[in-house]
């Protein structure tokens, strides 16, 4: 165990050659290197141990699937999920005299990883206005100021809560519970920022906005497509799957701007080929794709499919599924048939040979996949590309079979769990007349805010109470100064909390620190000691249940905070049992099974080993869309382009880092070390714009708003990225994600697709020699 | 040794569009002295196979058209899923193993019979990898699976004989792997229908 750095570490870059494999030993050894730097071995050990076991802790490092009971491994995590886990159960304390030392403008100068590294909060603290530091308060007195401000409100419309998907399934229901009984569907959540294209799209083909795979699916697939994701860092018990199916004979075509290490080979630690062999390839074929040029590869491989039909007749289009199943197909495919090769070589920087040998693949296979992540998302043409992902799969009847699917990959553990249990500003009325019935008050039928309106609802002062429940809002939002300054607008800010963040540092004119149970601990209430449940990605909902005992006697759980505020906020609003869902969460459980469709007998279920997997329509036949068939749809071509001198930039996160906290300067994969400041482009484009590793430069990203956004003093690193791109570190590089940049229809913030220059400052410094 | 179709066997009923099994290294059939309906019932409850088999130890109805079986002697144990591709109620299905190496594939035909009763076939292919597919060409081990086939078929006969009745009924139709079904919407598929982020 190691104590919390007192000032910013000083570290100097330094580029080594990326990786070519992920994990492996050095995946074990940096797991325990961190999590003993932060807590015992003795809890290290309960930890991992009872990580993603039954009857055991829900990692919340990612919403990937876990193995069948009896399927896994005594080690089932991998080294992101093991370094999240224990810098959750760190032995570090943030007590009273913390914030006596440091003000909240002295905590608004320091970084990320550092604010992180301080430890566990332990107390409810208030920064009251005028002041500038936080001071310990009371937890009656902390909910009564809340709550006071919300009832002292013009409108419940002027209070946002904001959701992470760390939040349990529980937590999440009580939250958006309150909010609607306060009277405002203001439910933004992480979700709008990271796979609200996927729900869009899939809602609006299939008639439900989840994935439609399986681990058994993954593991019988012949063939599947990775797309815009980063499995070896982002979700890396992926690539157990991915072994498996390529030990099952299965195919796999990676298509990225980065060539990732994940997406190259797998060293399993937990497999002798994976300690002391070569571990096991995972892209047969890799398409180095520009970013945003997916929509155009998609829709140039549906051309080609289309046009391997025509050749040989009835061989290659699925035409049962086509005819019994789907909708729209004439209109498609004389849309499809008209694909430009010279527009698609523009966005995707392939050659037609390239995309002809993966039509090859995918007519050689019997049972397609494909996987996304926000490297689809995260355009403007998210929702788009994903639909013609759809087209793509439904042409050779690649839905509802086994080995088949669509498969969103999602991030935050219980992200899609806490979707399922409300958390959205547009709720159907179906849900709403459900909530009517089980606690007879009349939910608010207006829809309410998401992320993107919410800042913009605080800037215009349309918003004056904003409420987290977890996360770091400020930094996981677009356009971070702009954002900064929305929440800096609000009459109070308030955050549930386990570690201290950047949100709690950019706040409104009284701020909250709700310090909460994590994860890994104990969780007893008057009823005795209780567990919560999450939606995995594919959605299983099974049981978390932490061992460790609480960091501190303070802190109270997210239901029970929720419920007391509750109680002090909107008591009297139809007949909701706060008090027995804060002492017992089998009551909460089984009003969800009652409003929730898909959560009968929620309790008896979920206590089940590896508990309950929720039907997905499609899987079995049924297309609840607006035709009652899948439905095919035409998806005008994009070239995303960047003018002369300019390049396209992604941004994204490192190898040691979980959502917005890095946990080092360190990037090992991609072989960049000791700082995030760098940026990283083809050395071709950087030859064209007269530029060296080393060299020092502002990011400034081109918007039609003509502001000018800058991110400051980066350096340039020499990477394979593709042509015409560039990557950066998030969330250091969201200053330069306009507001206003947003995935159509979706209305998500377009991350992944932002036009910048890069600026020399003169700053010449090199970095250290590889 | 591998059993190929005779003359009477058609290429498909028309109207189902199945595929049926054009070689087998196994048929046996046995009859049952319930309906055709509720034998038909019974057997598609693959969960209760471990009531009445002396050797599938568990069965997981993943979805409509997958199941994992576990089966097991002694403490040896190997679980596999298997993929129903073809379902026709009260007259026929198809499956065949989700494993590449090895694996198998078969079919159950249900007719009923003159005497009110149901006659029940099950026809299986086996597709051994490597060494092992010499085995198959050996009379001695594919009769040594068809004594093992037999032996279930008469199991399940005493198992629903002495019941009477199913204990529970999936009636949807399966073609090519995929559900086909029949009202607006199955129970089963009652889930959240809004957007997931």
């Amino acid at each position: 165990m190691q104590s919390p750095p007192g000032q910013e570490p000083e570290t100097s870059l330094s580029v080594t050659p990326p990786k070519k494999w992920a994990a492996g030993v050095p995946a074990v050894v940096h797991a325990l290197e961190y999590s003993l730097e932060q807590t015992s071995p003795r809890k290290t050990g309960v930890d991992l141990l009872t990580m993603n076991q039954v009857g055991g802790i829900d990692c919340p490092g990612c919403a990937w699937a876990d193995p069948a009971p009896g399927r896994r491994h005594r080690n089932e995590y991998c080294e992101n999920g093991a370094k999240h886990i224990n810098d959750e159960a760190t032995t570090r304390r943030i007590t009273a005299d913390f914030f006596r030392e440091h003000s909240v403008s002295d905590l608004a100068a320091r970084s990320d990883m550092w604010l992180n590294q301080q430890g566990r909060l332990t107390e409810p603290m208030i920064k009251r206005p005028g002041s500038d530091h936080y001071e310990p308060i009371g937890w009656n007195d902390a909910l009564g100021v809340l709550a006071r401000e919300l009832k002292g409100l013009d409108s419940p419309d002027e209070a946002v809560f904001y959701t992470s998907g760390r939040a349990s399934n529980e937590a999440a229901f009580v939250f958006q519970l309150f909010a609607r009984a306060l009277g405002t569907n203001n439910l933004p959540d992480c979700s709008n920022m990271c796979h609200e294209s996927s729900g869009f799209a899939l809602n609006e083909t299939l008639g439900v906005g989840k994935g439609t795979v399986s681990l058994d699916d993954l593991h019988h697939a012949d063939l599947i497509f990775l797309v815009g994701q980063n499995p070896g860092s982002n979700h890396p018990r992926q690539l157990s799957a991915l072994e498996q199916a390529k030990r099952n004979g299965g195919r796999i075509v990676a298509v990225n701007p980065l060539p990732e290490a994940g997406l190259r080979r797998f060293k399993n630690p937990q497999k002798p080929r994976g300690v002391v062999g070569r571990g096991t390839q995972i892209a047969d074929r890799f398409l180095h794709i520009k970013p945003g040029g997916d929509l155009a590869l998609f829709q140039a491989l549906n051309r080609l499919l289309l046009e391997a039909e025509d050749a040989r007749p009835g061989t290659v289009l699925d035409h049962d599924f086509i005819n019994a199943h789907t909708s729209g197909f004439e209109d498609f495919a004389r849309h499809a048939r008209t694909v430009d090769w010279d527009d698609v070589h523009a966005a995707t920087g392939l050659t037609r040979q390239e995309i002809e040998k993966v039509r090859d693949e995918v007519l050689r296979s019997e049972r397609v996949i494909v996987c996304w992540a926000m490297g689809i998302t995260q355009h403007k043409h998210g929702v788009p590309t994903i639909r013609e992902i759809v087209n793509f799969l439904m042409l050779r009847g690649n839905l509802g079979r086994a080995g088949t699917g669509a498969c969103p990959v999602r991030g935050h553990s219980n992200v899609q769990g806490d979707r399922t249990m409300g958390i959205w500003e547009q709720m159907p009325d179906t849900f709403l007349d459900a909530l009517q019935k089980e606690f007879g008050f009349n939910p608010p039928r207006p829809h309410g805010l998401d992320s993107v309106n919410s800042i913009k609802a605080m800037l215009e002062g349309r918003v004056k109470v904003f409420l987290a429940l977890a996360g770091n809002f400020v930094r996981a939002a677009p356009d971070s100064e702009v954002t900064e300054k929305a929440m800096r607008s609000c009459r109070l800010t308030a955050h549930i909390s386990t570690k201290l963040n950047r949100s709690h540092t950019v706040c409104g004119d009284t701020a909250l620190i709700l310090p909460t149970l994590g994860r890994t601990e104990r969780d007893v209430q008057a009823d005795g000691e209780q567990f919560v449940t999450v939606e995995n990605s594919m959605s299983e909902v099974h049981t978390s249940q932490g061992r460790l005992e609480p960091a501190s006697r303070r802190l109270l759980s997210e239901v029970a905070i929720l419920c007391r505020l509750a109680r002090l906020t909107v008591d009297g609003v139809g007949d909701v049992p706060w008090a027995r869902f804060e002492g017992d969460y089998n009551t909460i459980r089984d009003s969800i099974s009652r409003i929730v469709p898909g959560f009968h007998d929620f309790n008896a279920r979920v206590t089940r080993p590896g508990g309950f997997q929720l039907p997905n329509p499609v899987n079995e036949g049924v297309f609840r869309t607006e035709t009652g068939k899948a439905r095919f749809t035409c998806n005008e071509r994009v070239v995303p382009r960047a003018p002369q001198g300019h390049l396209l930039l992604q941004t994204l996160r490192s190898h040691d880092q979980w959502n917005t906290v890095p946990y080092t300067d360190n990037d090992r994969y991609r072989g960049i070390h000791g700082s995030r400041h760098v940026v990283l482009v083809n050395p071709a484009d950087l030859s064209e714009l007269g530029l060296a590793q080393g060299d020092r430069v502002d990011l400034v990203s081109i918007w039609e708003d003509g502001t000018e956004r800058r991110a400051e003093n980066f350096a340039v690193v020499s990477y394979p990225a593709a042509r015409g791109s560039a990557a950066a570190y998030y969330p250091e590089t969201n200053v330069l994600v306009p507001l206003d940049s947003v995935a159509d229809m979706s209305n998500q913030p377009t991350s992944k697709g932002i036009v910048v220059r890069l600026e020399p400052t003169g700053d010449r410094s090199r970095p250290a020699p590889a | 040794m591998v059993h190929e179709e005779d003359d009477g066997r058609a290429d498909g009923d028309g109207v189902t569009r199945r595929r049926p099994l054009r070689e087998w290294h196994v048929e046996e059939t046995v009859e049952v002295a319930v309906p055709v309906r509720t034998a038909y019932n019974q057997w598609t409850q693959f969960k209760t196979f471990p009531r009445f088999s002396a050797v599938v130890r568990d069965v997981e109805q993943v979805r409509p058209t997958v199941t994992a079986w576990t089966i097991g002697y002694g403490l040896l144990r190997h679980r596999f899923p298997v993929e129903i591709v073809e379902q026709d109620p009260d007259a026929y299905l198809a499956w065949r193993g989700l494993e590449q190496h090895p694996t198998h594939e078969g079919e159950v035909e249900f007719r009923p019979t003159e005497s009110g009763g149901t006659a029940i076939t099950v026809r299986m292919l086996l597709r051994p990898h490597g060494a092992a597919k010499v085995l198959t060409r050996s009379a001695g081990v594919t009769g040594l699976a068809a004594r093992l086939v037999r032996a279930e078929l008469v199991d399940f006969k005493h198992f629903i004989e002495g019941l009477g009745q199913e204990g529970g009924a999936w009636r949807g139709t399966i073609r090519n792997g995929r559900v086909q079904h029949d009202t607006p919407e199955p129970p089963r598929s009652r889930v959240a229908q809004w957007p997931v982020g």
